[in-house]
């Protein structure tokens, strides 16, 4: 992370970052079930079984859980019609960004950000075509990508008008966290990163938000260039940077073409599977 | 998640309590903490415990002197508060900066003390990762490396999902495979590549290996360019802790296997000269559409007049040619639905269904006509024409092959009527048909069981009158039918492929009698038995049955004679002048049955390892009306050749006279001696004298 490009929460912030901070504490107690599979997704002893147990109790978590298994996106086509088998073929992973989803209100699209879905569903997408060239794993990166930018909605929960304008007034990724540090006195992406790992994710899901500003950064730049994938697909006036140069030289501009069409039409697909 | 954010409460312990604890932690091993204070804005180690400064190589108070901004490099930019919060405990896994500059990860703990709030935090450090977790991740690393690589680089193409459908990896081979890229084929990419219709298949395969066990698939997977390949896919079930359940799948590309096999299963269902189905698929595609009691299948069978003059004058290939000729005329006359298949040779036999007889004849009429076309072959014009037997299914029909081998039956009736005709089997030709086949039934009963019993005429010397050997007679009794001819039985065993059993069963029943004879009668017994021989088993095994028998029975090969026809000889004369001159040299003498009546050189019969000719009966008959040409010519003939002759058929002692009077070395005949049973031939050969008086030349040669 270059100094100039890093953002600072030394410029004084007009909010009060405690309370963004601490509404990510109490998210848990609202949805108990969620903040669980959040919490024990994660280890290398749950089982499908269990997790599905856990699951069971959430019942509008559970049937996104079977609804998106039988997505198109999943190739099942229908077949999916157990819990447990749901969240095989989706992977934990998923689940637990489900779990993630829904315990940060992110599935309430009134509070937020007008094409935030848009964007988070083609910054995965994106992130998850190019995980291979990053030796990533496709499942992992497409979490990240879809939870990447839980800390707008924080923000955006906590600052509805002043976090529309700046998303609105700021269309490029970089712009928006230059504008959210001096806001906020700390960029979305460092929120999602700081709730996070709050929440028990693992540490190499944060790496990659942590350092996507640090243009010499190789775990930064698959999400880097997702970003820059996804801001060609949903802004029109988006300022294109050279994919060598972001994705660390993994990526060439003959190959963003494909991924552009893939990832424009699963896109809507994902976000309705999602959301329902 | 609740211990996370846990508030942290006023102590209520005593002073000696909190001096206790603060003195275990300030000299504990365990745990590395400190303190740290907001002092005029600036965030500094108030105080730390001995293990903080042996974990971050700090000694003394030189911990005290750095900033926390320091210590702690990735919360630059004033993120300290993300980790020292005002109210609530934080855990955060950092990198902490050494006094040597390098950096240690560790779980960071933060627990805010307040009064005031916001200004003094204890900070617990662990440090994350020791060697052994180090050491055992990195094994872990390059195991995963070194299987990327190895599937990367396997010629085998293999698909990874590492959960759920969608794949994570693709190797080179796979997308060599499909002809697409891999970023086409990972997440659920590579259905695309499944043929529309196995995708089903494919996806209910893999979904049950996502709950366990391994499954294969055959399934069609359809190139960028559209092409199409047959693969058999094996999914093994792969689980990932902490992931969920995937697959692996190899994939084999079985297309040109099956284009092999199909290519071999064209080859063995198809006539290679003609290209059409071959008598094989003309079984299944009538057994296949045979109803038992339906009707309305008909077989119409074919058969070229005069085929084998084409092949003699012609040649094979304009004889090959004409076949195809046929092929063609006939593939284009039936109609649409209807199977021509080429029987053998120049037979053919088209199968049609939901026809009446009436529309079967008008069918096998079209063909007649299309086949008489003239057409010019090694330039001369031919009109071909066949032979053509119809049989529609009828109640009595109860298996397939009944109708495709009545309209055989019916063919040969066609053909037996003056050829070019079309013949429609009728009842009373079935019903003879089938009597045939009850007959032949019978007669490999007969064989096996060995009611085929032999009858033994004597065979006399002209010399000196003495019966010098018999002929074997086969005779059946059928048990319901009486006595069946030789004429008909013989010819039978031939057409159904009994003759061969038929001979071996004469021979070695000859040669056991034989044996029998000499333990009963001693030097009376007959000294050599004459066994026919059809031309079936002219063949190279003939020599070593012989031979068997007589080792079977004790025998001296001169105690046997073959007789073998002479139109059998000239069926392939090399190959039987090989079989004869194998039986001479086991010391077995060889006959020449029925000679004048065939069509043999004689410029051939002398270089034919023979001893004996028989002479026909026919010409033995013409004596009689003073006609002793033939008879007179055959014997001379045997003389000058150096060989001996029999005559069959005497019936007169003017005949036996004059035979003599030609020089015949033996007679046969019923009034000489009539077939006698094995047991009766001995008692006749026992009350035989031994030799003849010389004045007396022909004392035996009574009529009977």
């Amino acid at each position: 992370m270059t100094p100039s490009a890093a953002p600072s929460l030394t410029v004084a912030p007009v909010f009060d970052l405690e309370r963004v901070l601490a509404s990510i504490d109490s998210m848990a107690a609202q949805r108990p079930v969620a903040a669980q599979i959040v919490s024990e997704a994660n280890s290398d002893r749950v089982s499908a079984k269990e997790l599905s147990r856990m699951l069971g109790a959430d019942v509008a978590l559970a049937s996104r859980v079977m609804k998106l298994a039988n997505s198109a996106f999943y190739g099942m086509r229908g077949r999916v019609t157990s819990l447990q088998f749901a969240v095989t073929v989706v992977g934990f992973a998923t689940v637990r960004t489900m779990a993630t989803v829904a315990l940060t209100d992110l599935d309430d699209e009134s509070r937020l950000p007008e094409d935030f879905w848009e964007v988070s569903t083609s910054l995965a997408l994106a992130a998850s075509t190019l995980a291979p060239r990053f030796a990533e794993r496709p499942q992992d990166a497409l979490c990240l990508g879809l939870l990447a930018q839980m800390g707008v909605a924080l923000l955006h929960h906590n600052d509805p008008d002043g976090y529309a304008e700046l998303w609105t007034t700021q269309r490029s990724f970089a712009g928006r966290r230059t504008a959210e540090v001096h806001r906020y006195g700390i960029s979305a992406l460092r929120l999602t990163a700081v709730a996070l790992e709050q929440w028990g994710f693992p540490a190499g899901m944060l790496v990659p938000l942590t350092q996507v500003d640090d243009g010499a950064s190789f775990a930064g730049a698959l999400l880097r260039s997702a970003f820059e994938v996804a801001g060609r697909l949903t802004d029109g006036d988006h300022q294109e940077t050279a994919i060598e140069r972001v994705s660390c030289g993994q990526l060439r501009e003959r190959d963003v073409a494909p991924i552009l069409s893939q990832v424009r039409a699963d896109a809507e697909e994902l976000r309705t599977a999602l959301l329902g | 998640m609740a211990a996370r954010t846990r508030t942290v409460s006023e102590p209520s312990a005593s002073p000696e309590v909190v001096a206790a604890v603060f003195h275990g932690v300030s000299v504990s091993d365990a745990m590395a903490i400190l303190v740290v204070e907001q002092v005029d804005g600036v965030l500094r180690v108030s105080w730390s415990n001995e293990r903080t400064g042996t974990l971050l190589g700090y000694g003394g108070a030189d911990l005290l002197a750095v900033p926390v901004e320091q210590l702690l490099p990735s919360l630059r930019g004033g993120e300290l508060k993300l980790l020292l919060r005002r109210e609530r405990t934080v855990h955060m896994t950092l990198p902490v900066r050494c006094a040597s500059g390098a950096l240690l990860d560790c779980a960071v703990s933060a627990v805010p003390v307040p009064p005031p709030a916001g200004k003094r935090w204890t900070v617990r450090l662990h440090a994350t990762a020791n060697e052994a977790e180090q050491a055992l991740r990195a094994t872990a690393d390059a195991h995963e490396r070194r299987f990327a690589t190895l599937t990367e680089r396997s010629p085998v193409p293999t698909l990874l999902s590492e959960q759920g459908m969608r794949l994570a990896h693709v190797n080179d081979a796979f997308c060599a495979l499909v002809g697409r890229q891999a970023e086409q084929l990972l997440g659920t990419g590579w259905l695309d590549a499944v043929h529309a219709e196995d995708l089903e298949q494919v996806i209910e395969q893999a979904m049950a290996v996502l709950e366990g066990g391994d499954r294969e698939v055959r399934a069609r997977l359809v190139r960028d360019d559209g092409t199409e390949r047959c693969t058999v896919i094996r999914f093994a079930h792969v689980f990932t802790p902490g992931v969920g359940a995937g697959f692996v799948g190899t994939i084999e590309d079985i297309t040109d296997r099956l284009a092999f096999e199909a290519r071999l299963a064209y080859q063995a269902n198809h006539d290679p000269l003609t290209g059409l189905p071959n008598r094989t698929l003309l079984a299944e595609h009538v057994a296949e559409r045979f109803r038992p009691g339906a009707g309305g299948l008909a077989c119409i069978f074919l058969d070229l007049d005069n085929f084998k003059v084409v092949n003699d004058s012609l040649g094979h290939t304009a004889g090959d040619a004409l076949l195809v000729e046929i092929a063609d005329r006939l593939r284009s006359t039936v109609r649409p639905g209807d199977l021509v298949a080429r029987f053998g040779g120049d037979e053919f036999v088209v199968v049609c269904q939901h026809v009446t007889e009436d529309d079967a004849v008008a069918l096998a009429e079209r063909i007649g006509v299309a086949l008489h076309r003239p057409l010019t072959l090694s330039g001369v014009e031919l009109h071909p024409r066949a032979s053509v037997g119809v049989t529609v299914q009828t109640a009595e029909h109860r298996a397939a092959e009944e109708l495709i081998r009545d309209c055989d039956i019916a063919m040969y009736q066609a053909k037996a009527g003056g050829k070019g005709r079309i013949t429609v089997l009728d009842s009373e030709a079935r019903a003879q048909a089938r009597d045939k086949l009850r007959l032949v039934a019978d007669l490999r009963e007969a064989i096996d069981r060995r009611d085929i019993t032999l009858m033994y005429q004597p065979i006399f010397s002209t010399a000196d009158g003495s019966a010098v050997a018999v002929e074997s007679l086969a005779r059946w009794h059928h048990p319901e039918r009486g006595a069946i001819s030789p004429s008909t039985f013989v010819p039978l065993a031939e057409e159904s492929g009994l003759v061969s059993a038929l001979g071996l069963l004469v021979l070695d029943e000859t040669c056991r009698q034989l044996a029998a004879w000499d333990d009963r009668l001693g030097t009376a017994a007959p000294q050599q038995a004459n066994v026919n021989v059809s031309a079936l088993q002219l063949d190279v095994n003939l020599p070593g049955h012989v031979q068997s028998a007589l080792l079977r029975h004790g025998l001296e090969p001169s105690r046997l004679s073959i007789e073998i026809t002479e139109s059998a000889l000239m069926k392939d004369p090399a190959s039987a002048r090989a079989v004869l001159l194998q039986l001479r040299d086991l010391g077995v003498q060889v006959s020449i049955d029925d000679f004048g009546t065939g069509y043999s050189s004689l410029a051939y019969l002398r270089h034919l390892p023979v001893d004996c000719l028989k002479v026909d009966r026919s010409f033995v008959a013409e004596l009689a009306d003073g006609h002793a040409e033939i008879t007179s010519a055959v014997i001379a003939l045997a003389r000058s050749l150096g060989l001996c002759t029999v005559a069959e058929g005497v019936e007169t002692r003017e005949q036996a006279e004059e035979l003599a009077r030609l020089g015949a070395t033996y007679l046969q005949g019923f009034s000489l001696a009539a077939p006698l049973t094995g047991d009766d031939a001995a008692t006749w050969f026992a009350d035989r004298p031994a030799t003849t008086h010389p004045s007396d030349r022909h004392p035996d040669l009574e009529l009977t």
